[in-house]
C-alpha cells in the first residue's frame, strides 16, 4: 500500500475544484458534504429499481408488512410470547437489521461495484458509499412506519421518548458510512474479505437479539452487551416500543461511530489513491 | 490565472493481483510457514504503464499524444484527469480540468435524457443550480426534443451519442483532455458538433489529445509527444504543413 499523498496541488478552492482535488485526507469530508450528489444518486437507484411499478418504493412497505405479520404470528406462537409486544419488537429489529446488513454487504462491494465510475471520473470515493447507505436508509424509512402502525393497532401510544428515534436514526445513517468505507476498501484489496463478511453477517444475525429478547440470555447477557449491532438496533427500537434504552447503547453507538470514522479516515488517507488500481 | 500541468518523474505501475496474490490465504500461509513459502509476499508483479515522464504544458499548448496501442496514452490522460494518482513522481495541475475520455460514461439506459443530464452534471461536481441553467442549452443542442423525456434505452445509438456528446461538451474548462477527436451523428449534426468542439477547444487554455490520426494532430496541435512503452520517445513542436 502506498502512503504518498496525491500530489496535485489544490490551488483554487471553489466547490468544483475541491470536488476534483480532494485527497485521501479530505475524501470523507468532501464526499459527505456533497450531500446533493449522494442524495440524488441514492434516490435514483431506488427509482430505477421500481420504475414502471405502480407501488414504487412502497413495495418496501408492503414486503415489510407481510414479513413482519407472518414472522410475528409464527414466532410469537413458537416462543410463547404475547403478540402485541413481540410483533413490534421483532418488526423493528428486522427492518433495522435489514438496513445494517445491507450497509455491510453492499458497502463491501461499494468500490468494486462502482469501478466503472471510479476509473472514469474523479470524485470522492465516499460518495459511492454514501449513495448505497442513503439508498438503504430510504428503504428503512419506508419500512419502519409499518411497525409503528402495527403498534397503534395493538393500542400502544408512543410517549415523548419516541422523539429519541431521531438521534437513533441519525446515528444509524452515519454508522453506515464508515462501515462502507472500511469494508469497501478492504474488499477492493483483498477479495477474500467479501465472502468472509457475508458469512459473518449471517451468523451475527442469530447472535443479535432480534428474534429473541436479551433477557432470555439470563447470565449470558454479555453476548448481547458486547455486540455493537445489538446496541445500534436498540437505540431505534427502544424509543419506538417505549422501553428505556440503556445508556450503554447510546455510548456504544457513538463510540463505534467515532472509532469507525477514525479507521475509515486512516484507510482513506493511506489507500484512497490506490483504490482505482485495485478495482 | 495561468493554467499549467507539470510532471516530474511521473510513473504509473499497475499491480497485477492474480488469485494467489489477492488473498488472505497467502498472507496467512506466510504467517504459519515463517515466510519460507511465497517469498514474494507484498511484492506483486507490476505492469509499468508510464515511466519517469517529465513535461511542462503551459497556457496555449495544444498537445497531441501519439503512439501505438498500449504505449500509455490513455493511462496518461487518466492520470491527468485525476483518476489514477501517480505511483511515483510529481504531478502539479492548475486549472479546471474537463476530460472527454468516455463520453457515454455513466449514461443510465433506464433513466430519461433529462435525468442523465442532471446525474452526469452532479458527478462532474457541478452545483444543481448550475446544471438547471445548462439543461435547456444542452437539450437544444441535442435536437432530441420530446425524446429527452423518454428512457435513454429507447434511443438509437446515434441519438444516444448526441446526448452524450452534448452533456460532455457542456463544460467550461481550462484544461481539456480528450481521447481521439469526437465525431458524432449524421452529416448535419456532425458539422454542428465539430463547431461546438472547436469552440470548446478554442476556449481551453491547454488541450491534451491522444490520437492515431496524423492529419488531426497536424491540424490542431502545436506540440506532439510520441510515447513508446510508457516513455517519451520524442517531444517536438508541430510544424504547420506548407501548402
Amino acid at each position: 500500500m502506498s502512503t504518498e499523498n496525491f500530489p496535485i496541488q489544490a490551488t483554487v478552492s471553489s466547490a468544483r475544484q475541491l470536488w476534483h482535488e480532494h485527497d485521501g485526507g479530505s475524501d470523507i469530508s468532501v464526499g459527505l458534504l456533497a450531500s446533493h450528489v449522494w442524495l440524488a444518486l441514492g434516490w435514483h437507484d431506488i427509482r430505477q429499481r421500481y420504475r414502471r411499478s405502480v407501488l414504487g418504493p412502497f413495495w418496501f412497505t408492503l414486503s415489510t408488512l407481510i414479513m413482519v405479520a407472518v414472522l410475528g404470528i409464527l414466532y410469537s406462537t413458537l416462543l410463547g410470547q404475547e403478540i402485541t409486544t413481540y410483533l413490534p419488537y421483532l418488526g423493528i429489529g428486522l427492518v433495522v437489521w435489514q438496513y445494517l446488513s445491507a450497509c455491510v454487504n453492499e458497502g463491501s462491494t461499494a468500490f468494486i461495484g462502482s469501478a466503472y465510475l471510479i476509473k472514469q471520473i474523479r470524485m470522492p470515493l465516499t460518495v459511492h458509499v454514501s449513495r448505497i447507505v442513503w439508498r438503504n436508509f430510504v428503504i428503512l424509512l419506508h419500512s419502519l412506519p409499518v411497525v409503528v402502525v402495527f403498534m397503534f393497532i395493538f393500542g400502544h401510544v408512543p410517549g415523548p421518548e419516541f422523539l429519541l428515534v431521531v438521534p437513533g436514526l441519525v446515528l444509524l445513517l452515519l454508522n453506515g458510512v464508515w462501515i462502507g468505507v472500511v469494508l469497501g476498501t478492504l474488499c477492493a484489496r483483498y477479495r477474500d474479505v467479501l465472502p468472509i463478511v457475508g458469512n459473518l453477517i449471517q451468523i451475527v444475525f442469530f447472535f443479535t437479539p432480534i428474534m429473541w429478547t436479551k433477557d432470555l440470555l439470563k447470565d449470558r447477557a454479555w453476548v448481547a452487551e458486547l455486540n455493537p449491532f445489538h446496541h445500534m438496533i436498540d437505540i431505534v427500537r427502544g424509543p419506538i416500543i417505549g422501553s428505556t434504552v440503556a445508556p450503554e447503547s447510546w455510548l456504544w453507538s457513538v463510540g463505534i461511530l467515532v472509532v469507525g470514522f477514525l479507521a475509515a479516515q486512516y484507510l482513506m488517507q493511506r489507500c484512497r489513491n490506490r483504490v482505482p488500481y485495485w478495482v | 490565472m495561468e493554467a499549467f500541468i507539470r510532471a516530474r518523474d511521473l510513473s504509473v505501475d499497475f499491480p497485477i493481483y492474480d488469485n494467489s496474490h489477492r488473498s488472505f490465504k497467502k498472507k496467512v500461509l506466510n504467517l504459519t510457514t515463517g515466510g519460507r513459502i511465497g517469498s514474494d509476499a507484498g511484492k506483486h508483479p507490476v505492469v509499468s504503464a508510464l515511466a519517469e515522464l517529465n513535461f511542462d504544458f503551459s497556457h496555449g499548448d495544444r498537445v497531441g499524444l501519439v503512439g501505438h496501442n498500449g504505449s500509455g496514452k490513455t493511462t496518461l490522460l487518466r492520470v491527468l484527469s485525476g483518476v489514477y494518482a501517480p505511483v511515483r513522481g510529481q504531478l502539479s495541475v492548475r486549472g479546471k480540468i474537463a476530460s472527454l475520455l468516455d463520453v457515454s460514461m455513466g449514461l443510465d439506459p433506464d433513466a430519461t435524457g433529462f435525468e442523465n443530464i442532471y446525474l452526469r452534471g452532479i458527478m462532474d461536481g457541478l452545483k444543481p443550480a448550475l446544471i438547471r441553467s445548462k439543461i435547456d442549452e444542452i437539450a437544444d443542442f441535442t435536437d432530441l426534443g420530446e425524446y429527452l423525456n423518454l428512457p435513454v434505452r429507447t434511443y438509437s445509438s446515434g441519438m444516444m451519442l448526441r446526448l452524450a456528446f452534448a452533456i460532455s461538451t457542456s463544460v467550461e474548462a481550462d484544461i481539456l483532455i480528450m481521447d481521439e477527436w469526437l465525431s458524432v451523428g449524421d452529416a448535419e449534426f456532425s458539422a454542428k458538433a465539430a463547431a461546438r468542439l472547436d469552440v470548446l477547444v478554442g476556449n481551453a487554455a491547454i488541450l491534451v489529445i491522444a490520437s492515431h490520426n496524423p492529419a488531426l494532430i497536424a491540424r490542431i496541435c502545436t506540440r506532439k509527444i510520441h510515447l513508446e512503452h510508457g516513455r517519451v520517445l520524442s517531444d517536438e513542436p508541430v510544424v504547420p504543413e506548407v501548402q
